[in-house]
């Protein structure tokens, strides 16, 4: 194995991707090359170090990444909760629409037709004219408390 | 600063609208019900048929009975128009008869009504009523089946 080719090795085995049987042959190469040995060795301790310092800034930026996600968690359960509760306009929207809704029923209720009992509140009633060209009519009062009736007579038949 | 959410910036004034424009709805209808009459005409069929009174004569059942001789009284058809001065309703009667309502111009709370009920081209009975709000005639007399028509006619 040539310098070169036992660089290329070094980095693998430092990224772990160096296969098994090829460790054997740049570690005969290392004994034997003290400029790749010290390449090995630098190369090697850098991943230790990056874990090291990544460690140590994580832990300085502790507290503001918990104060950020409090800030998060607080955001998603404000959300939660108004997609819980009733908005403004569901719970106070039915009035308006109850009120026109009554206001339509009243205006478009069936008037021709009624089923309701007579309830008449009186039988004051005056007949101004009165005439029939087929039969004859009469004019029947039987008090105030009772309607007044006009009576067609046709033919004697009623 | 807690902002307003656009749902209640939007509802926030259109609610005492939509009340205002209620108000003015009602207002229109109440203003027209006071310048039109509902004339309601029922048409009762009497005869000795029977012992039965229709219940939705109401309180006029006794007063039938005891102004007339016969035993059952069946409701047969009921209609109501709503009529304004000048304006003229039909209604149709049992046995191909008709009558035709006309709302005459009155003065305070009076009704005049003109009257015209017709049997094809005969004329049964034309007349002119005064009543009050709530008032009620009966017209009777044309044969029907083995018994008469009633008519009552009421307007409010």
């Amino acid at each position: 194995m040539d310098c070169r080719a036992a660089r290329m090795n070094i980095e693998a085995k430092a990224d772990g991707l160096l296969p098994r049987e090829a460790e054997g042959e740049l570690a005969g190469h290392l004994a034997g090359c003290p400029a790749c040995a010290a390449e090995d060795a630098a190369i090697s301790a850098t991943g230790p170090a990056l874990r090291a310092l990544t460690g140590i800034r994580a832990v300085g930026k502790g507290p503001a990444l918990d104060a950020m996600w409090t800030r998060v968690r607080a955001g998603i359960e404000e959300g939660r909760a108004a997609r819980r509760r009733p908005s403004w306009i569901a719970r106070w929207v039915w009035i308006p629409a109850a009120a026109a809704l009554a206001v339509l029923a009243f205006l478009f209720y069936p008037a021709g037709t009624d089923r309701s009992p007579f309830h008449p509140s009186t039988f004051d009633v005056a007949v101004e004219d009165i005439e029939s060209d087929v039969a004859t009519v009469a004019l029947v009062d039987k008090g105030e408390d009772l309607p007044r009736v006009i009576w067609i007579i046709e033919d004697a038949k009623t | 600063m807690p902002r307003r959410k656009p749902q209640a910036r939007l509802v926030g004034p259109t609610l005492p609208f939509l009340g205002l424009l209620l108000l003015a709805l009602l207002a229109a209808v109440s203003s027209e019900a006071a310048e039109t009459v509902t004339v309601d005409v029922g048409a009762i069929y009497a005869s000795n048929e029977g012992t039965s009174i229709d219940p939705a004569l109401g309180t006029i059942r006794e007063k039938l009975r005891s102004m007339f001789n016969y035993t059952s009284y069946k409701m047969l058809d009921r209609k109501r128009r709503s009529l304004s001065v000048g304006e003229t309703g039909e209604f149709e009667l049992p046995g191909r008869r008709t009558m035709r309502a006309t709302l005459l111009p009155a003065q305070g709370d009076k009704i005049r009504l003109s009257i015209q009920i017709s049997e094809g081209a005969r004329k049964l009975l034309t007349t002119t009523l005064g009543l009050r709000r709530g008032g009620m005639v009966l017209v009777g007399g044309p044969s029907h089946q083995a018994g008469v028509l009633i008519l009552i006619i009421s307007a409010e």
